[in-house]
Order: C-alpha cells, then structure tokens, then sequence
C-alpha cells in the first residue's frame, strides 16, 4: 500500500461525494447540525424538561414555600387567589400559616407529591450549607456498594460469606442491592457477595462531605467505602422523600432525595437509588448514533463501484487493492472520529464528572474517542463487506440495517450494566460511560473489550478486500455465494486453511460474547446448556465454512486423505487462535458462570488437578477440533445438505465434550 | 509490445479461453473479433491485468500483464465505461491523472488537448448530465491521460450513433498513426477490417483465425463468380428476367457458357462477388473451433 495513493483515492471520494449534495441539501444539513450542536449540550447539561411550568403554585413572596417553588422549573409560582384556586386555576394553595392544600383533582395530586419532594431537596440543600455539619448530620452512614454475585458457584465468591442470592435478605440489602459503585473494580468486588451498611458517629465534618457522588454514580470510590451524611431529624416527613399523603415538610431542616444527585448532601438510606448510569449511557449512545448513517453512506458508495463495473477503472490504475479499499474507507472513519471527538469534548465539557480542567475535559474525551474508535472501524469493516456482498441497494439496505442494530446492541447492551455486571466488560461503550463519569480506565479493560473488534473489523476487511477484483466484485451472485468467494479469495492452499481458521477467532470471539449478552440474563440452568450448544456451533461454522468454500470452488481433492488432512488443519488452525481467548482472563469475565462456561474451556481456568489432567485438557481441545473438522470436511465435499447434516453433529459432538468440561471444572 | 503464450481461463468447470497465443509489435492496430462469448473481452481483460490467467502468461509492454507496474503503460477502455456522475469531466480526468502520477500541469494540458481533438464542449458540466457518447469520449481521454503506449479498447464504438461511432474509429487510427500499439475488439467487423492491421477470430474461447485480412480472406475466402444467362440451365435461379448461376472458378464459368450455348441462349453478364470479413467470420462461427487454436 502507498500511502500518497491511499489520500489521493481518499481526496476523490470526498470531493466525488461531495459533489452529488446541491446547495439546498447542504443548507439542510447545516441546519440540522447546528440544531444538534446546540440541542446536545442543553440536552447533555439539563436534560429535557418536558415538565417545565407544568403546576401552579399559588404562593406568596414571603412564604417560606416560595423558595423551593421558585427553584423547581416544574412550578409556576402565581399569587395565591383563592378564587382561582377554586376555578381549578392554580394546582396547590399555600396560604400563611396553613400547610399547602392541593386542588381536589389528579393533577393537584400530583402537584403536592412534587412539591413535597421538591421541598426535601431544597432542606437538604439548606442542611448542606449549615456550618455546624454535625448538627447537621448527626448520623453519618457508611456505604459500600459491591457486585451482586448471580452465581450460587462462581469462583470469585468468598467462600467464608455466603452468595448473596442465597442469603435471607433484609430491608437494607434490598435498598442497597444489585449495584456496586461507580467505577467500582468489577473483578476485585465479586469477591465480595455480600452488602454491607454501617452506622457510625459522624466524627467531623469532612467526613460528612466524602459521601458526595455525582449523579450516575460513576463518581465513586473503586472499592471504597462511600460516606453519606444523614439526619434522622425530621422535619420534612422521614418518610424519607417517598410520597405520601401528609403534609409536605416545611422548608427548613430535613433529608430525603437521591443521594446520587448533584445537589444531595444528605439523606437517608432508604432514599439511594441504584447507581444506573442512565445520563452517561444516554450520552455514550450519542457516540453510536451517528455510526449508522455514516455506514449507510459508506456501503452505498463501496456499492456504487460495483453497479455497471464502475470500479473497473480504479482496478486498472497503477494502484493496490489495498489503497483503493483504504483510500474510500478513511474518509468516512475520520469522519466518524471527528463527529465521536466533538461530541465527546463537548459531553466531556458539560459534564465534567471528571474534573472541569480543560487538560481533565481533553483527557475524558480522548478516551471516549479511543473506546469508539475501535466501534466505529467494526461498524466500517461491515458495512464494507455487506457493501461488497449486496446484489442491489435494496440488498444492502436490509444488510447494513440489520448490521446497525447488531452491532448497536453489542456495544448497547452491556454497557446499560456498567458497575453493575461484569458482562459490560465486552464492550468498549463501558469506557465511554466510566469514562464520563470520570472513573478510571484501565488498559487491561481496554484492551478486553476493544481488540475483539479490531481484529474482527480487520478479518473483515481482509474478507471483503479478498473479493474486490474484477472476477469477484462485478458478479451478481447471493450474498452467501459471495462470502464462500470472499472465503476462497483466502485459500491458496490446505495450509491456508489453518491460517483462515485462526483468522476467525474474532468473529468467533465476538459471536460467542454476544451470545453471553443474550443469555446471561436467563437462569443458569437454561442459559448455560444453550450457550455451549451455541458456541459449539459458531466454532464448527467457523472451522468448517472456509472447508466448504473451499470444496465449492473445487480447490481440494474429495479423497478420504485429502478430508482428514483438511481437518485437521482447519482444527489446529482454530485451536492455536483459539488460545488468543485467554484474553478473558485480563478482566476476570470467566469469572462469571456464563463466562466460565463460554472460555474456560479454552483456557482451563480454575482447574485444578494435576499437570498430566492439565496438560491433557489443553490439547484435547486440538483432538476435538480435528475431529469434528473432519466430520464437517467429509459432509463438505459431497454437497450442502451433506454439509448441513455433518455441521449438525459435529456440534452434538462439541457441545457434548463442553458439557462433559464444565461438569469436570464444577 | 505484448505477447500472448498459451493463454487460458478457466471458470469453475467453464473454459473462456482456452490457449490463445499472439503477439503484438509496436505501433501495430490489432482486432479481435468473434461473437458473443467468444472469450474476446476475458482475453483483452487478462491483458489489461484484471483478470488473472488460469495458465499461461501474457506479457504488455515488457511487464508481467499481473504486474501493476504494467499498468502505467497501458490504456484501458472497457466495454461498458460508467463514469461517476457527479464530477465534471475535468476532475474525473485529473483525479485518473493524479492516480497516474502525472504532474498536475501536464495533466491539464493533456486532458484539454485530448478533449479538444475529441470535439468535446461543456466540460464543466456533470458527467451524469451528458449523453452516451460524449460520456465514451470522456473515457477514451480518461484512458489516454497517462499517454500510454499500449491501448486496450473493448468495443470502443458500442452503442454509440453512426456519426459518433466514426469519430471514435478516426480518432483510434490516429491514435495508431502516432505509434501507440491498440488492440481493439468490435462486433462491427466493417471497422475492424478498415483499421486494424491484423486481426485473430475467435469462437467458443479459441483462436479459429488470424493474420491480416487479406490473408484471411485469402486463405478462408471464397471468390464466387454469378454468370447470369438468358435460358434456364442446370443450377440457376430466375432473377429479373434473366437466370443466375453461382459458381466459384473460371471452369465453371466456361461450363456455364457450354450449358448456355446448348440450350440456344447465352451468357449475358459475369459478376465476381469477394467475400468480406463478415462472411469469412460468419462462416467460421458456423465451423468446428478446430480450425485453429488448439494448444
């Protein structure tokens, strides 16, 4: 590859593009990236307030409710007419020296339930200005916020404390449950199946002000102990911010609230709510959204050079394969990466979980834009090859959409579980989300859930490059008669078969976390005998399919010979990639059940026998490979219901001997 | 310039060409002719490096045809030739020239001249918004911006209206009167024949023919001599009031008169009718392959 070449093609396909856009349609687009531009960070920093004025508070200027109503956007602050308040014109009447009565209707209902919640807020707000902190709090509360362990058997439990699903549970583990805190060390709480809340005298008040968290509690300390203030002084109801039918409390002292907002500083235990990052992950998907229209863009432009041999021209010049697919990918990912980095700077900017310093701002968007880098290629490297496999734009259409809500779901989906589950390990959208919410990222959770995709995107643009030449790229075959060419594109020989065997881990990898997001939520006696019978059958697919391209384009000899050697091949191809898995261990995600069911075959973890059982478990996988390669070989080279017929036992096969493993490593 | 050894495609269980062998000297216009599926276009593609050759080689300008240096001298123009609608023709040339590595200036300069000698206007205008020929012209300057020295035209007149069709065919025998090597494929063998030095038919992915026309002609043809008579005689067919008899040498052309004269009429008229390359091809298209070609 060249790279004056690579730009060259790179320059053309912007300004090619460019061209097909006339001036009212960039005026378009302008108008709506400014609208973004500026909907985003108002959105980032208040959210929307689609409740905004929605009750009328009949209230008078000297009253202490006035305060609070006036700093709630969701009250309209109104003279307090009784007449009005009788027409139904105004939601709740304060008069002087009465409590506030609401009107005898669902919206006056509710008007006093925001009020009250709202007057709670601004007592802990006044409570967190007083200076004598322990009159204050008098009560301080220490939490500490570990993983709920969903295994009764996972390895990481502490043996001397029993799982928590098993244990009885009282009110304060019910309140507390099911999170651990923000930026919290996943691997390292999991030891820790237990949730503990502590009461102690507030010594100071410093110690008081170290319970403060940000709002998605990504704030917290990993591993540490969170200190809240509390009061048990009651004097806005110690219902504890729950709605209920009395009075609202004055607005002078009290507690209620989240304690995982921006204005708590103190509260009770029964207030924490769990320590969703709902915020952040709405903000990381802004990082996602984007992706899906610039890979539609993409693949049509990839197949746009394939309707009518337009590309025929690009193949005849005296460049590369490699700087043509190059030089029209670049565009679009510096594209993506600037889109990810404005959008980070300014999430980063408005919410500065980790620090307002602009070098603090530049250094949580750099890693948000390291994290999605890796998404954003993933997201080019398939709509490249569904660019290069589609027959038609109406092909392509239903390929790249069902590519988007995949991939979408991949990066989505655990990352909704940050701090909360182990299984958002596998996604780089974890980063982005702690990351914003200024905890730290670790190179070893970088590297996890980032180099899957990488390799994947790059696997798959080697694929779809393998098919962009002439004899392939103008053809108007189905998408699976390309991808068994794009699969032949790479067999040179049998012994290619091994390297493209190994070249599949990735996808494997990537297929077989997916299926670990899918499943985990389901019991573990369902989830787990599915997910071996799905991982045996990614993993036959992927040894058996170069095998089956292979015999399609009569590239290997049928004999019974050539089939075994073919076998085996494919399968040591696929056991030494498959070795590269150990990857999981960096994070402890075996350490989950799900985990340990999908990779500890593989990497043996948490056995413990002797060197000879050990030994004999690393290379049996290579036994089992070559095996049922084979039986996939020998269905292969007679025809495809053959083909289908062998894939199907070699996974009863594979599933049997994972079934047989988990049962051994208990 | 080039030479062709034993060339061979093969596709799955389906041979496009099977054995071709030719070569080309320099400065030399050469066509290749044959019907539909004949293997012309996979010859002429493996020549210009986009089709690898199953066996066999093909060698362009002292380059392996694989070899992307070749590339740089050579000028290829595809059958069909789709540009990119949304550029002007300036830019489409000048991003082919860059990729050419062809100064900017001289870029310009040639693509401008060539445009000129190609009568084509309206250059700032979209490539989408032009018509079919000029949309042609566009791509034979497209393929002549890195001033080749070997010219690959696939069926460079298709589709294009008679008067268009004899601008391109004048302007490649000037490109060849300049000393560019061409090899040029046509379904219109009448260009063929008044262009192209030397010429291979092909049928069925085989070479059944090759040479220069008249050698074609001489050695495929067949001179018919039509004596027309004023009686009917053995072998003729009425025509106009008179009677045609067809036959192929001076005997019988005599034998004619004889059977005339027998029959108390006489011979009015000899016409001698040579067949054109489009008979010769004809008739070989109707022939086994084996004629020539075979490995």
């Amino acid at each position: 590859m060249k790279a004056d070449k690579t730009l060259r093609i790179a320059r053309w396909e912007v300004s090619k593009n460019a061209g097909q856009l006339d001036r009212r349609t960039l005026a378009a687009i302008g108008v709506v990236l400014v609208l973004v531009a500026a909907l985003t960070p108002l959105v980032a920093s208040k959210g929307i307030a689609l409740d905004d004025g929605i009750y009328q508070v009949g209230v008078a200027d000297d009253s202490p409710y006035r305060g609070p109503v006036a700093n709630d956007s969701t009250f309209v602050a109104v003279e307090p007419d009784a007449r009005a308040f009788r027409n139904g014109e105004i939601d709740v009447l304060i008069l002087p020296g009465r409590p506030p009565v609401p009107a005898p209707t669902q919206k006056g209902q509710a008007a006093i339930s925001e009020l009250r919640a709202t007057v709670q807020a601004y007592n802990d707000d006044l409570m967190g200005f007083e200076r004598n902190r322990t009159a204050a709090f008098p009560v301080n509360v220490s939490l500490r916020y570990v993983a709920q362990n969903v295994s009764t058997t996972g390895a990481g439990t502490d043996d001397s404390e029993p799982p928590a699903t098993t244990r009885p549970t009282d009110e304060d583990e019910v309140g507390l449950g099911g999170g651990e805190s923000g930026g919290g060390d996943t691997g390292g709480e999991t030891d820790d199946a237990d949730l503990q809340a502590t009461s102690r005298p507030t010594d100071n008040g410093d110690e008081i002000d170290s319970g403060e968290s940000n709002s998605d509690g990504a704030g917290g300390e990993s591993g540490g102990g969170d200190t809240v203030g509390a009061t048990d002084r009651d004097a806005g109801g110690d219902d504890g911010g729950a709605v209920g039918d009395g009075p609202a409390g004055a607005p002078s002292v009290g507690s209620g609230s989240s304690l995982f907002t921006d204005q708590t500083r103190g509260g009770t235990p029964a207030d924490i709510a769990p320590p969703f990052p709902f915020e952040s992950l709405v903000l990381a998907f802004a990082f996602v959204l984007p992706m899906n229209f610039v890979i539609q863009a993409y693949a049509s432009s990839i197949l746009n050079e394939r309707i009518n041999d337009r590309g025929e021209l690009l193949l005849v010049s005296p460049v590369s394969r490699g700087d043509i697919v190059a030089g029209k990918t670049l565009p679009y990912l510096v594209g993506m990466i600037a889109i990810a980095t404005l959008t980070a700077l300014g999430i980063a900017g408005l919410t500065p979980a980790g620090g307002d310093a602009p070098l603090e701002i530049v250094s949580t968007a750099a890693v948000s834009v390291a994290a999605v880098a890796p998404i954003a290629l993933l997201f080019l490297a398939c709509a490249f090859v569904g660019g290069m496999f589609a027959r038609s734009f109406k092909e392509l259409t239903f390929v790249t959409v069902t590519l988007s809500v995949l991939l979408t779901s991949y990066a989505f989906i655990p990352a909704i579980f940050t701090d909360v589950h182990p299984i958002a390990a596998i996604s780089p959208l974890t980063l982005v989300v702690r990351a914003l919410g200024g905890g730290a990222v670790p190179l070893a959770d970088y590297a996890f859930s980032t180099l899957p995709l990488l390799l994947t995107a790059g696997t798959l643009f080697a694929l779809g490059a393998g098919v962009y030449r002439e004899e392939d790229m103008f053809t108007q075959r189905s998408v699976p008669l390309k991808f068994l060419d794009a699969l032949d594109s790479q067999l040179s020989s049998p012994r290619s078969l091994a390297k493209l065997s190994a070249l599949s881990i990735p996808f494997v990898f990537v297929a077989e976390l997916l299926a670990v997001a899918l499943l985990f939520a389901l019991p573990v006696s369902v989830s787990i005998p599915a997910l071996l019978v799905a991982i045996a059958l990614v993993e036959e697919v992927a040894k058996s399919v170069g095998i089956y391209a292979g015999f399609a384009h009569e590239r290997f000899g049928r004999s019974a010979r050539s089939i075994g050697w073919l076998g085996f091949l494919s399968g040591l191809g696929f056991f030494v990639g498959e070795k590269a898995t150990a990857v999981a261990q960096l994070v402890g995600l075996p350490n989950l059940e799900l985990g340990r069911a999908a990779f500890g075959t593989v990497t043996g973890l948490g056995i413990q026998s002797s060197p000879l059982v050990l030994v004999g478990l690393f290379f049996a996988p290579l036994a089992l490979h070559a095996v049922t390669a084979t039986i996939t070989a020998a269905g292969a080279s007679r025809d495809r219901r053959w083909y289908f017929g062998t894939l199907a036992v070699a996974t009863l096969v594979h599933a049997g001997y994972n079934l047989t493993v988990v049962s051994y490593l208990g | 310039m080039i030479d062709v050894d034993s060339l061979r495609k093969e596709y799955g269980g389906f041979t496009a060409v099977e054995g071709s062998t030719f070569s080309v000297p320099d400065g030399e216009v050469f066509g290749i002719i044959g019907p539909n599926g004949a293997g012309k276009t996979t010859t002429l593609k493996m020549l210009a490096g986009l089709i690898e050759p199953t066996s066999g080689s093909a060698t362009v300008a002292g380059y392996d045809a694989q070899d992307a240096e070749m590339r740089n001298y050579l000028g290829f123009l595809p059958e069909e030739s789709p540009l990119y609608e949304d550029m002007t023709p300036v830019s489409y040339l000048e991003f082919f020239g860059d990729l050419y590595d062809v100064p900017r200036a001289t870029a310009r300069e040639r693509i401008h001249d060539t445009l000129d000698r190609l009568d084509l206007d309206h250059r700032d205008r979209k490539l989408g918004d032009m018509s079919k020929g000029m949309g042609r012209k566009v791509a034979i300057a497209r393929s002549l911006v890195n001033d080749p020295e070997v010219l690959i035209y696939d069926e460079p007149a298709s589709g294009l209206d008679p008067l268009t069709t004899n601008y391109i065919i004048e302007f490649t025998r000037e490109l060849a009167e300049s000393g560019k090597t061409v090899v040029f494929s046509a379904h219109n063998l009448f260009h063929v024949e008044s262009i192209c030095d030397r010429v291979v038919v092909m049928n069925d992915g085989r070479i059944v023919a090759r040479g220069a026309v008249e050698e074609i002609r001489a050695e495929h043809g067949r001179t018919e001599y039509h004596v027309y008579t004023t009686v009917d005689i053995e072998g003729a067919v009425a025509e106009n009031g008179a009677y045609r008899r067809i036959v192929e040498s001076m005997d019988g052309v005599e034998e004619t008169r004889e059977l005339a004269a027998a029959s108390g009429g006489e011979v009015t008229d000899i016409q001698t009718h040579t067949p054109s390359l489009e008979d010769i091809f004809l008739d070989l298209a109707e022939e086994s392959p084996d004629v020539e070609g075979r490995p």
